[in-house]
């Protein structure tokens, strides 16, 4: 029987869940006998129970954000996740009678200030509990309050602390710095004055059909053996922290409760509802049902017009759009999206040109046709002279943008690229959307300097905005497959949350259509919404189905029109914090991207160009100004030209 | 107004012209699409047709001379004219041994100087190498020509045609049929009355004929409903028409190239509106050359069953310009047309069905891909499965 994969967090006040778990797991891997029979016995270095009717539990420790990763990417069966990320990805069945949530003050989450807080002007924000952060903005908007807020380290959260600066300090920091600021506001204890509710941080949150009753008994059991300990616990985190044991044992029994009675669970129900109406979470309802028997799922109509409204989704509710939604009602709603967003009915375009610098690159992916190894006779870096050319072309033909993009060629230093940037502004002033995330962890491992360095130094020397590509799907499984060699994930969306952080914007991308799923997809979507609300740094969002590079690009098994118009309508309504959306017409030919902006596009993409990357895998469609400004009045829409930021630049007509 | 239209298509009424006309200026063109996929999922559910066929234009030289026409040359002698030899026309056909066409679909154009008994023999001559091809040839333009040039009537024509193997009549020369429209585009070849009176007569000696609209030159949204309600009345009263099939204009290499080509939501909504003015006509075909593939599939949402066929050889679009490719396989149309989320139905030119596929089971779901390193280093992910 495969194990049941359970992911926990290593915080001090999560251990009485979980250690039990993991005391077992490490006797029997140190080769202690296992004892057979009975319930929670250990088996092959997990717990399970009875030999053969119920699956061993797997414990894994990773930090609070991985955690709703990991279920979502399937790598997980059971988390303790916080109750923000279970409402976001939605679909999952909530475990009975645990919890770490507190009724009144709660002590380890707090804003801490100089002054009162309706005297701060800005509050920096400690990210690494999405829960925490919704929670603060609820009570902040409760008081009708509206400070800055920004997101740091919690160490830097801490530092930025002044007259009118406060910080939103959660764990360690805030016990430790629980007497050390005039002004402090216990998170829990706002919350239980507002609603007369518990507050629950997190809980166990399972996959769909991945628990049985016989094993949620385990999880009660863990939980029973482990505030058995809570001592014990106090005792060895004092020894390690620093902190006070009697602080630390009072904090642990008498300010968070483990339990997720009828009170907790309607906190819970409040602070989903709350984050609903607020914008800041999916619309939710707990439960300890198998999701997807529930009647309470809401039904498919339901969705769509939520999702018309503007309401969040969760992922599992993109999922279900993507699976199950209509042709049309996904395309009507997605309209709908876009009408609110852009009520004057106008679509932009810009004037730029994409230029390929070199094609000379180390990483060998799979999908690309585009690249040559180092030391290929077909290998090019383009001379200034053939660049000037390529950017006279463009300012001669009203172009306010280069997009710079190429492969990740180990002759090209970074100074290489400083003097370009140099050049080109101080010879062509033109807007520079330069070097893809992948580019930019490229320069930094070459040049052995941070990511923040490289960005700041490109900036300096001309830099405007980061390209959205190379995003492919931003889920691992499918990176290593079709990528290898490529950034993860999390390395990606840190280019660009650095980048945002800096003031610079960017695009984001999504090419399906290789082996990804359609959970895979969503996940997609997922992760830069989360990016998004930490950072607003995205300005615009384009998908594209895989291209391939014989023939008609009917070939790959499932990249139809059709399914591209679905994937953009559903990328429009998960996408409720992106601004604009932009048709793929270079990939997918201007006939779709003509249609595509009745499926939730605002934005025609680039006018004048030069796609490499796309053109050597057998599409090229070429197209002026004028065709593009036809297509966009035939489609009922009103045209104008946009910089990188998406200002109009001409009167639309 | 569309909520009376959508009112009315539901409870089955007939659509009038200023409906016609109100649907082609409706700025929601999604929920024009969406109607016009209700009205073509209760006649077909998610069926959609094509058909294994072969285009031949026989000759290129043409008396006529239709302004957006690039296919067609005056005379025998100019560059690019062309006039196959029986042999020729029939070769291609025998080509095709191993993937026999169900369907020889044959258009040309209106030569002056070929003798009648050209055209009894091409047919029987296809008969002869595969009896049971259905050989769907000649437009009602043509026909017309036959009888003037020839001097029999449109009745005796068909006759001898039929009796030499002629089973139907494609719908090509229809243009638009509003007369001040035709004078200025097509001012000498049969005229809308002409045109009509052949397909009345065909359908009238028990034959089937399929009947096109060229839209997006010089013509109004009312000459476009105009067109579709004239079709509509002779069906009312023959029956005869099997498919109506609206053709885009392509502007290169005639008489219109400073027209632009209709966009893609145009394409669309003449498909949707012709979906919902046409109730006695059964089946609306995307023709993919014209559209392209990728247009095609969203046509399968907008009111078409029929995406046409395998088509080896065709001309006609390629003057004119389309992006399109020249043929799609037998497995490119499955594809397609599953890819849209329906189900294909291989069919014969009478809408027989020929053989059932099955439906995807969900659109989405993953191909497998493995890697394929190309000669010069190039390396693509390839399907698999
Ligand atoms: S996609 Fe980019 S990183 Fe990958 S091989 Fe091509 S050029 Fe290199
Ligand atoms: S459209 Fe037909 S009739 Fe007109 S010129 Fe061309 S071939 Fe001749």
């Amino acid at each position: 029987m495969s194990p049941l994969r359970v992911i926990g967090v290593e915080y001090l006040n999560a251990r009485p869940l979980w250690e039990s778990m993991r005391a077992e797991s490490m006797r029997a891997e140190s080769g202690a006998p296992a004892s057979s029979g009975g319930a929670a016995s250990t088996s092959g270095g997990r717990i399970s129970g009875a030999p053969g009717s119920i699956a061993p539990i797997e414990l894994r420790l990773a930090p609070p954000s991985e955690l709703a990763r990991a279920l979502a990417e399937d790598e997980a069966d059971v988390g303790l996740l916080p109750v923000a990320a279970a409402a976001t990805m939605g679909e999952l069945r909530l475990l009975r009678n645990m919890a770490i949530g507190a009724r009144g003050k709660v002590r380890s989450v707090a804003i801490v200030a100089e002054r009162p807080i309706h005297e701060l002007d800005a509050i920096a924000l400690d990210l690494s509990s999405r829960t925490s952060v919704v929670l603060t903005r609820l009570l902040l908007a409760r008081r009708k309050l509206a400070p800055k807020l920004f997101g740091a380290s919690p160490a830097a959260a801490v530092a930025s602390i002044g007259d009118r600066t406060g910080a939103l300090i959660i764990g360690d920091p805030a016990l430790d710095l629980e007497d050390r600021y005039p002004h402090r506001l216990d998170l829990a204890e706002d919350w239980f004055e507002w609603t007369q509710l518990p507050f629950v941080f997190a809980a166990w949150f399972a996959r769909p059909d991945a628990v049985s009753r016989e094993q949620e008994d385990l999880f009660r059991i863990a939980k029973q053996k482990g505030l058995a300990r809570v001592d014990q616990i106090a005792a060895e985190h004092a020894a390690r922290s620093g902190l006070s044991e009697a602080s630390l044992r009072a904090y642990l029994t008498e300010s968070i409760r483990y339990d997720l009675g009828d009170e907790e669970l309607a906190g819970l129900q409040r602070f989903w509802q709350e984050g609903a109406k607020a914008g800041l979470l999916p619309a939710a309802t707990p439960s300890f049902e198998e999701p997807r028997v529930a009647s309470s799922r809401p039904s498919l109509d339901t969705l769509l017009s939520r999702a018309a409204d503007g309401e969040r989704l969760s992922g599992a509710d993109g999922v279900r759009l993507l699976r199950e939604g209509s042709f049309f009602e996904l395309g009507l709603a997605a309209d709908a999206v876009r009408r609110r967003k852009h009520p004057k009915g106008v679509v932009t375009y810009i004037v730029d040109r994409n230029v390929n610098y070199t094609n000379v690159c180390t990483t060998s992916c799979r999908f690309c046709a585009f690249y040559r190894p180092v030391g290929h006779p077909e290998g090019y870096v383009l001379s200034r002279e053939v660049l000037g050319q390529k950017l006279k072309e463009v300012v001669d033909a009203g172009g306010v943008q280069i997009l710079l993009q190429g492969g990740l060629n180990p002759d090209l230093r970074i100074e290489w690229y400083e003097d370009l940037f140099r050049w080109m502004k101080k010879e062509y002033g033109l807007g520079l959307h330069a070097l893809s995330p992948e580019e930019i962890i490229h320069l930094s491992r070459l040049e052995g300097i941070s990511v923040r360095r490289v960005l700041e130094r490109l900036n300096a020397a001309g830099l405007d905005s980061v390209p959205g590509g190379g995003a492919e799907i931003l889920v691992d499984r499918v990176r290593r497959k079709i990528a290898k060699t490529k950034c993860t994930s999390s390395e990606w969306l840190d280019v660009m949350r650095v980048a945002h952080h800096m003031g610079l914007r960017s695009s984001a991308t999504m090419m399906y259509g290789t082996i990804d799923t359609p959970e895979e997809r969503v996940q997609h979507l997922v992760k830069i919404r989360d990016l998004q609300d930490e950072t607003g740094g995205f300005t615009a969002f384009f998908c594209w189905d895989y291209q391939h590079e014989s023939g008609t690009h009917l070939a790959p098994g499932d990249n139809g029109t059709h399914l591209y118009l679905r994937m953009q309508a559903v990328a429009r309504l998960m996408l409720d914090n992106v601004d604009h959306v932009g048709a793929s017409w270079v990939t997918q030919g201007p006939a779709v991207g003509q249609v595509a902006l009745r499926f939730g596009a605002d934005d025609f993409g680039s006018v004048m160009f030069e796609e490499n990357v796309v053109s050597s895998a057998g599409t090229t469609f070429r197209i002026g100004a004028e065709a593009i400004e036809k297509r966009i009045h035939d489609a009922g829409f009103k045209a104008t030209r946009r910089n990188v930021r998406y200002d109009w630049l001409t009167e639309p007509a | 107004m569309l909520e009376t239209i959508r009112q009315k298509v539901r409870r089955g009424e007939r659509l009038t012209f200023d409906d016609g006309v109100a649907l082609f200026h409706e700025p929601d063109l999604l929920a024009v699409g969406q109607l016009a996929n209700e009205v073509r999922e209760k006649l077909h559910g998610d069926r959609t047709y094509f058909n294994r066929n072969m285009r031949v234009e026989v000759t290129n030289v043409c008396v006529a001379s239709c302004l957006f026409c690039s296919f067609a040359k005056l005379e025998e002698h100019m560059p690019g004219a062309h006039t196959m030899t029986l042999e020729e026309a029939w070769k291609a056909l025998e080509d095709r041994k191993d993937d026999p066409p169900t369907e020889v679909h044959v258009v040309n154009g209106l030569h002056p100087g070929l003798p009648f008994s050209y055209y009894e023999e091409l047919l029987a001559g296809y008969k002869r190498i595969d009896p049971k091809v259905h050989l769907k040839c000649f437009t009602g333009v043509e026909i017309h020509f036959f009888a003037q040039h020839y001097k029999m009537t449109y009745r005796e024509v068909l006759e001898r045609l039929r009796a030499a193997g002629l089973d139907s009549l494609p719908g090509g020369g229809a243009e638009i049929f509003d007369e001040d429209v035709r004078k200025r585009i097509s001012h000498d070849k049969a005229t809308a009355d002409e045109y009509l009176e052949v397909h009345r007569v065909a359908h009238g000696m028990g034959m089937r004929t399929n009947v096109t609209m060229l839209y997006g030159h010089i013509e109004t949204f009312a000459h476009r409903v105009d067109h579709i309600l004239r079709v509509r009345a002779l069906q009312d009263e023959t029956k005869g028409f099997q498919a109506f099939i609206p053709l885009a204009f392509h502007p290169d290499g005639n008489g219109m190239k400073n027209l632009p080509a209709p966009t893609a939501v145009d394409d669309l909504r003449t498909l949707a509106v012709s979906r919902l003015l046409l109730d006695n006509v059964d089946h609306l075909k995307a023709y993919w050359v014209s559209l392209t593939p990728d247009v095609a599939q969203i046509a399968l949402r907008f009111g078409a069953d029929d995406i046409d066929g395998t088509i080896v050889h065709e001309t006609i679009y390629k003057a004119a310009g389309t992006s399109s490719p020249g043929a799609l396989r037998y497995d490119d149309l499955v594809r397609l047309i599953r890819e849209a989320g329906r189900t294909p139905i291989e069919r014969d030119t009478l809408y027989n069905v020929v053989r059932e596929h099955e439906k995807a089971s969900a659109p989405e779901a993953s191909m497998k891909v493995k890697d394929r390193v190309r000669p010069g280093g190039k390396r693509s992910l390839e399907v698999v499965s």
